[in-house]
């Protein structure tokens, strides 16, 4: 299933950040990150910060980026024990 | 129990060895591309845009190959939209026939004042028309891209105008082909402008919409064009809602960009 799954979420989100409103890349990096160690979210992430950012210092945010961070490695202690295992 | 011992070994803790070394690789790969785009310019992001935008141009052409053939379609899809258009094309009539009415008006005034036409008349000979090559929703940061750059004379800080001459955006940045713009009324952008010889700041939503308050005693009705100084006296949108509250010292108002971005294809870059 996850042969399938995770390969097909990572398709679908790197898809969205070209064609689909933000909420969907999101919500496929939100899915990956929480049932699967997904490397492939902090590329999803970047992708959309590379894609769309307009140039300054910090200014705005990269919030994809951040989320990305945040969902990787916030998650990581808490995947196998609360979320999926 | 099995769940103390699933929840209490180091096994059941944390995820397998394998997966922690791909995020930390993944991790280190990605700040390794930040800090070289960081250091380089933007020649990473310069890259994924063109690949963003060549994948942008392929995808519309294969929908509209799909779509086109007429696949998914009805008969009654079709007299629907039929209808549907028809009554579009009416509408468009109308406001043609009384845009070119205030044109006329617009013109004859001018003509009696002898004002100088400072922007029409100046920046339109130094514009450009561009594509769109990027979707208009799919980015959080309100920007999207054309297809034309420093190549064609666009540098960051052009105006990006609808074809009725509403601004739509400003150039942020520009590559050889290729520029990112950012809509004016982008989330959290603040836009100095007029409304009715008001002074106010527009606080864009995303959208084509943002939203501005002006003090109570100011008649402001629905349709009213909102002019933005800063960005040469043009119009950056139009009221689309009033609401008011007895106590309040302020009416809060409603502005929208009447273009539909969505389905546009064409923009003109001009300079500030």
């Amino acid at each position: 299933m996850s042969r399938i799954f995770r390969p097909t979420l990572a398709i679908v989100g790197t898809l969205a950040a070209i064609f689909a409103p933000p909420w969907v890349t999101i919500l496929c990096m939100g899915v990956l990150a929480f049932r699967y160690p997904a490397w492939e979210v902090l590329f999803i992430g970047l992708l959309t910060d590379f894609l769309w950012i307009p140039p300054g210092l910090l200014h705005p945010l990269p919030i994809f980026t951040i989320a990305a961070f945040i969902l990787v490695w916030g998650l990581e202690p808490l995947r196998k024990e609360f979320l999926f295992s | 129990m099995n769940l103390f011992r699933r929840n209490n070994t180091l096994q059941g803790r944390w995820p397998t060895r394998t997966g922690r070394k791909s995020i930390f690789i993944a991790t280190l790969i990605v700040c390794a591309l930040i800090v070289f785009d960081a250091l380089s310019g933007g020649s990473v992001r310069s890259l994924v845009r063109h690949a963003g935008a060549t994948m942008w141009s392929a995808g519309v052409s294969v929908g509209n190959s799909i779509f086109g053939s007429g696949l998914f379609t009805t008969r009654r899809a079709l007299i629907a939209e039929n209808a549907s258009l028809s009554e579009q094309i009416a509408q468009f009539q109308e406001q043609a026939a009384a845009y070119r009415v205030l044109q006329a008006e617009n013109n004859t005034l001018r003509d009696m004042l002898n004002v100088a036409e400072i922007q029409r008349g100046q920046n339109r000979d130094a514009g450009i028309t561009a594509p769109i090559i990027s979707s208009f929703r799919a980015s959080p940061y309100g920007t999207f891209q054309i297809g034309a750059g420093t190549a064609d004379s666009v540098a960051p800080g052009n105006l990006v105008l609808s074809a009725e001459n509403f601004v739509i955006g400003r150039i942020e940045t520009a590559d050889a082909n290729s520029s990112l713009a950012r809509e004016i009324f982008a989330p959290n952008i603040s836009t100095d402008a007029v409304l009715h010889g008001v002074g106010v700041a527009v606080l864009g939503q995303g959208g084509g919409n943002a939203r501005t308050d002006v003090p109570r005693q100011t008649d402001v009705s629905l349709g009213d064009p909102v002019v933005s100084a800063p960005l040469g006296s043009r119009a950056i949108g139009v009221v689309g809602k009033v609401t008011e509250d007895s106590g309040d010292a302020y009416k809060r108002v409603q502005i929208y960009l009447p273009v539909n971005l969505s389905v546009l294809q064409f923009v003109y870059v001009v300079k500030k």
